[in-house]
């Protein structure tokens, strides 16, 4: 039976159901240890914890399904969130350089910090679309570039003080009626129009012929370098909301915000399939992904784990997981 | 050791592929310290052969005596161990690193992993120096040109005492000047021991150069003469194409058509000044060697590499740049199906429609039923052999993705087709059907241009005949009743005359 249907579905269709299958399984295996985990509440809380990271996880697979990587996403967290501060931060009112900003209005702010999140987009993709510069290199670069823009604006600190009133309703508004976040439908959304973009549009296959093989995208008519251009600005884009929202959750804009994020944007990426060498995964995979990776840190604290062995955990589940699929995927080939 | 006169013996050498036996019942031997010429047209067999000798492939049948004794090697470095190095086109030097380092490139004396310096490279050193004193050890070997670099690996062959160098097209990207010092080299190496199998498709070097000449024409061994038994190049030529009898080709009644390409002037890198018309309806060959530009021209025109003078396509000039060439009619199908042509991780139906995803979309949405229709209408026209639409193109036979190209570029909607190698690697049967499509494809009123190393191709199915050899245009031919393939073969091997 397994090996029938197994014949039939697509080499991606068919990870993306392992995956699944993997996650209910954790998911079995922690209900059965750790106390209460089976409340729906829980369940709620392992599917919208972790919005940021899928948001930031959707362009990032995309440009891995073209064969490039953005590292630069968690630095430019920082960077939008503490522009966005700052802009519209009052002028001139205190002695304290970290309490004073430029004092445009709330809309103009926000803007131009997402303006400024494509920005980095756009140097990632000038280097590596254009000069074909290896994308894990100009990214990390950039990473570095953002962050330390971040930095400079807060003087390796935060700003949170003078701030327009409506800076802390975006992060801190929930549906009318229910507990989910404004962040949490923003996710949704995206989410649900990645899938879209994906599935059913010209520019979404386009992604996976650049990634199967560029030269031959090049040699069909295909505008590579224009494709991974805009998936860049994307990805900068996207990074440039989940910056501010964090920073209208916390009201504040804080220069150490989403370290890190960056690879896990990447991890749930892999552990959805997404292949690094180009031309497979999925958005849907991705978010299995996250899942996963948002089951084994939710079980782990409840288990009253120390937070310290987090990132051991995670480097743990990643090696079995892809583990795990590039045993399946051997198998399946067999 | 006793010296056997013959160094290699060949005896009864078959080798079986699916669907086509490549090397069939060869026997011949070679004399020790000679030059000995391999000739023979694409797809003669002489790849294979070589292949062998080299140990990339294993023989299906047959003996082969080195030395005299049992030869049978498991890779190419337990050739290399037994005797036989080889020069390939593609050079086996590392830009990197120094010529003495490659000198001694995967034979280094070390302790312990750590390099350790003996006399091996000194004596290495003194070989190379004795072919070329103008190579210093301690250069970079990115520096050094392609006539060097083959020195390079020349002087490690033989510092390495093998008895038979094979090399294969030496000088196809050498210039003149280079050339007659390697032969120079080539013919100093008889006094060091060393017999060299020369493979060319410059008839001229094989009488300059060689000793013996082997001629081999679909698979099969022809004859095996001392050079210089063999009167002149029309000899050669007529040994090497024997009587082959083309599938008839047929003229195509006189039809005022209309100017679909002209291209005047064209000039690149390689390219050196190339025009010719080409007609709606017609089937235009180029034809030449490997290295004539042939690819080089189909590239220039479809906009991927640079060049000067002008490409008009129905009147307009041509931008230089894939997609838009796409755009006003013109569809590629490239050298290279796998790297070039195709999306192998992807199914048919992501691979059919791709040229032109306008006719299966609205608005940027795929339309997925009018996808999977298209992609099986060409299943059905171009008999592509799959259970579905949905198979990765990865799991076809190679003519069946051949057919798979073709059918992404027919969707293409192009007036212009240019097929670069369209038949090449695929077996006897899925050729004939695709020159079927060619035709049918002409019939339309389509334009086509196919650039091709195989002669019977060009002369079966194409109206016009182009000659390139080294990036020019050397004679242009309508076929016919009495078109000479012996004078084709004479020009495109660097012979003169129109």
């Amino acid at each position: 039976m397994k090996t029938n249907l197994g014949a039939r579905i697509s080499n991606e269709s068919f990870l993306s159901l392992f995956m699944l299958g993997v996650l209910v399984v954790l998911f079995g295996v922690a209900c059965l240890f750790v106390p209460n985990f089976y409340r729906p509440q829980n369940m709620v809380n392992i599917l919208t914890n972790n919005w940021f990271i899928v948001i930031l996880g959707i362009g990032v697979t995309f440009l891995l399904i073209t064969g490039n990587f953005d590292m630069s996403v968690g630095g430019n967290i920082a960077m939008t969130g503490v522009l966005s501060v700052w802009f519209c931060q009052a002028a001139g009112v205190s002695q304290n350089a970290l309490a004073n900003g430029l004092g445009l209005p709330y809309t103009a702010a926000l803007v131009l910090a997402l303006m400024c999140a494509m920005g980095i987009g756009a140097i990632n993709a000038f280097f590596i679309a254009r000069l074909k510069v290896p994308s894990i290199i100009i990214t990390l670069g950039t990473m570095m570039l953002a962050r330390g823009v971040a930095q400079i604006v807060t003087r390796g600190a935060q700003r949170n003080t003078s701030l327009p009133d409506a800076f802390g309703v975006l992060g801190n508004t929930a549906i009318p009626g229910t507990s989910v976040k404004v962040a949490v439908l923003v996710m949704i959304v995206l989410v649900v129009a990645a899938f879209v973009f994906e599935k059913l549009t010209v520019a979404g296959r386009r992604t996976y012929l650049i990634g199967a093989n560029p030269e031959a995208a090049r040699l069909s008519g295909i505008k590579v370098a224009r494709h991974i251009t805009l998936l860049y600005l994307a990805s900068g884009l996207l990074a440039g909301i989940t910056g501010i929202l964090l920073a209208s959750e916390f009201k504040a804009g804080v220069s150490g915000r989403a370290a890190g994020y960056e690879f896990d944007a990447l991890v749930i990426a892999l552990l959805g399939g997404v292949s690094i060498a180009g031309g497979f995964g999925s958005v849907l995979g991705m978010f299995v992904g996250a899942v996963i990776l948002s089951v084994v840190t939710t079980a782990a604290t409840g288990l009253l784990l120390s937070p310290d062995w987090q990132f051991t955990l995670k480097g743990l589940v990643t090696f079995i997981a892809i583990l795990a699929q590039r045993f399946a995927l051997d198998r399946r080939k067999a | 050791m006793k010296l056997t006169e013959n160094v290699l013996e060949i005896r009864n050498l078959l080798k079986d592929f699916p669907s086509v036996r490549a090397v069939n019942d060869v026997s011949f031997d070679i004399k020790r310290n000679s030059v000995h010429c391999l000739v023979g047209e694409n797809g003669a067999g002489k790849s294979t052969l070589i292949k062998i000798l080299t140990g990339a492939y294993s023989k299906s049948g047959g003996r082969i005596l080195l030395n005299g004794e049992e030869y049978n090697p498991h890779n190419p470095r337990d050739a290399k161990q037994k005797g036989i190095s080889t020069l390939f086109q593609e050079l086996n030097v590392v830009d990197q690193l120094t010529v003495a380092e490659n000198l001694t490139l995967g034979m280094e004396d070390t302790t312990l992993g750590f390099l350790r310096k003996t006399d091996k490279i000194n004596k290495m050193v003194s070989v190379m120096n004795s072919l070329e004193p103008s190579i210093k050890p301690r250069q970079l070997v990115s520096a050094l040109s392609v006539a060097k670099k083959q020195i390079v690996e020349i002087a490690k062959a033989v510092a390495t005492e093998s008895d038979i160098i094979i090399m294969d097209e030496p000088t196809a990207a050498i210039s003149e000047g280079e050339i007659a010092r390697l032969f120079q080299i080539v013919r100093g190496l008889r006094a060091k021991n060393v017999t060299v199998i020369y493979i060319s498709h410059r008839l001229d070097e094989i009488f300059e150069l060689g000793d013996y000449v082997t001629v081999m024409r679909d698979g099969k061994h022809i004859d095996t003469r001392p050079v210089s038994a063999i009167q002149d190049r029309s000899e050669l030529i007529r040994m090497m194409i024997g009587k082959t009898v083309f599938e008839a080709y047929t003229p195509k009644p006189e039809r005022s058509r209309e100017l679909v390409l002209r291209c005047r002037n064209l000039t690149n890198h390689k390219l050196g000044g190339i025009s010719f018309e080409v007609r709606a309806g017609e089937i235009a060959g180029f034809y030449g060697l490997v290295g004539a530009g042939k690819t080089e021209l189909a590239r220039a025109i479809y906009g991927v590499d640079e060049y000067q003078g002008e490409i008009l396509f129905k009147g307009r000039k041509l931008a230089p740049s894939p997609d838009k060439v796409i755009a006003a009619g013109i569809a590629l199908v490239p050298e290279e199906r796998r790297s070039q042509g195709l999306f192998t991780i992807l199914t048919i139906r992501g691979n059919v429609p791709v040229m032109n995803m306008a006719k299966v979309s609205r608005h940027g949405f795929i339309n997925s039923a009018q996808e999977r229709k298209v992609t099986q209408e060409y299943i059905e026209k171009l008999r592509i052999a799959t259970s579905s639409t949905e198979k990765e193109v990865i799991k076809l036979s190679g003519g069946n993705q051949q057919k798979v190209v073709f059918s992404k570029c027919l969707f293409a909607d192009a007036d212009l087709l240019m097929l670069d190698e369209p038949t090449r690697g695929i077996d006897v049967g899925a050729k004939s059907e695709i020159y079927g499509i060619i035709r049918r494809l002409s019939e339309e009123g389509k334009a086509i241009l196919i650039f091709s190393s195989e002669l019977p191709e060009i002369m079966n199915i194409c109206d016009s005949i182009y000659l390139l050899y080294d990036g020019n245009l050397k004679a242009s031919l309508q076929n016919g009743p009495d078109i000479d393939s012996e004078k084709i073969i004479h020009i495109v091997t660097g012979g003169e005359g129109k």
